[in-house]
């Protein structure tokens, strides 16, 4: 097959949990719904996922490789989503672009719809063991659920990590549960902040 | 296989072949078909210079179709337009199986075509194609 083609993860500066998301969310893709990813340059195309004529037979998602982990930690949920929703249809592509026609933005509302839904810890034990546990947290998803607050939040969250990583608390506080807490929040923050489509309305 | 008008089938290899010589396609085409096309230098010359209308090697519709894909994956490789590709694709396609089964074939890639926005998209769907509809 072509050499241009990128089978690995872009490697980007990212958070280390933010890619660790990712990857639990990639895995969870491919074991339990056969969705086997790759990453290709794709231009103005984010996404798609081409489907087999043989349900039993892997699915292939293609992500452009300039996704960042969060944006792709939102493919993956939407992915699962059009899946769950049977949108996958033998031998149908189901293309994530920047304009969709009318038709699929009724099939790619319906998988935003269920993707908050399973964001929100209401998917598979499969889905919701590989995301962040601080979603849970009754003080995030009001914050999340504007674009302001996200924002600020976003940006309170990063500035407590450069303080706490430059300031060497963090090592002095290893993994204790603050500082797990904040690492899943500032991950989920930056998903949201990514994909808006998941801040609940 | 029997080619149905191997005018347009040849002129179709000639544009998606963009600057590559006969002898450098043959070889593209095996590594990106991964050696399932038995595809012989001698017969893609006399295809493409639209001198047979027998291709023996392209026996089966799955080939007809890895080389329809194949030889679009290699005219987005040429940087020839998106629009060229499908065209020159599909008159590839439709020479070999004709019209009503290429048809069924190209329905999928043309509803997607229109949402891919460029060249660089189509070849990974092309390339993806291949893997997921026709695995070795």
């Amino acid at each position: 097959m072509a050499a241009e083609v990128i089978r690995d993860v872009p490697m980007k500066a990212e958070s280390n949990t933010l890619r660790a998301f990712e990857e639990r969310l990639r895995e969870h893709l491919d074991d339990t719904l056969h969705v086997n990813t790759r990453f290709a340059d794709l231009g103005s195309t984010r996404a798609f996922l081409v489907s087999p004529a043989d349900r039993d037979r892997p699915k292939g998602l293609v992500i452009d490789q300039r996704a960042t982990a969060a944006e792709r930690i939102y493919l993956y949920v939407h992915t699962a989503a059009h899946i769950a929703l049977g949108h996958n249809m033998p031998l149908i592509t189901i293309v994530e672009g920047e304009d969709n026609e009318a038709a699929d933005g009724l099939r790619h509302d319906q998988a935003d719809r269920l993707a908050r839904a399973m964001w929100w810890r209401r998917g598979s034990p499969e889905m919701v063991s590989s995301l962040p546990s601080a979603q849970r947290s009754r003080l995030l998803r009001p914050l999340l659920a504007h674009a302001a607050t996200r924002s600020a939040l976003h940006l309170i969250l990063r500035g407590m990590r450069t303080v706490l990583y430059g300031s060497g608390l963090v090592r002095m506080a290893g993994n204790g549960r603050i500082t797990t807490w904040l690492r899943q929040a500032l991950a989920a923050t930056a998903v949201v902040d990514a994909a808006p489509q998941l801040a609940e309305r | 296989m029997r080619i149905r008008d191997t005018e347009r089938v040849a002129n179709a290899i000639q544009v998606l072949k963009g600057g590559r010589s006969l002898d450098a396609l043959v070889d593209r085409l095996y590594d990106i078909t991964e050696g399932s096309l038995a595809l012989d230098r001698a017969t893609l010359h006399r295809i493409a210079r639209g001198r047979t209308q027998v291709a023996r090697s392209i026996d089966t519709p799955e080939d007809c179709i890895r080389l329809y894909f194949a030889l679009m994956i290699i005219g987005c490789e040429e940087g020839l337009p998106a629009t060229s590709v499908v065209e020159e694709g599909h008159a590839v396609l439709t020479g070999f199986v004709g019209e009503p089964l290429a048809g069924l074939i190209f329905r999928d890639l043309s509803g997607t075509v229109a949402k891919l926005q460029d060249r660089r998209a189509l070849k990974a769907y092309l390339e993806e194609g291949v893997r997921v509809w026709l695995p070795k």
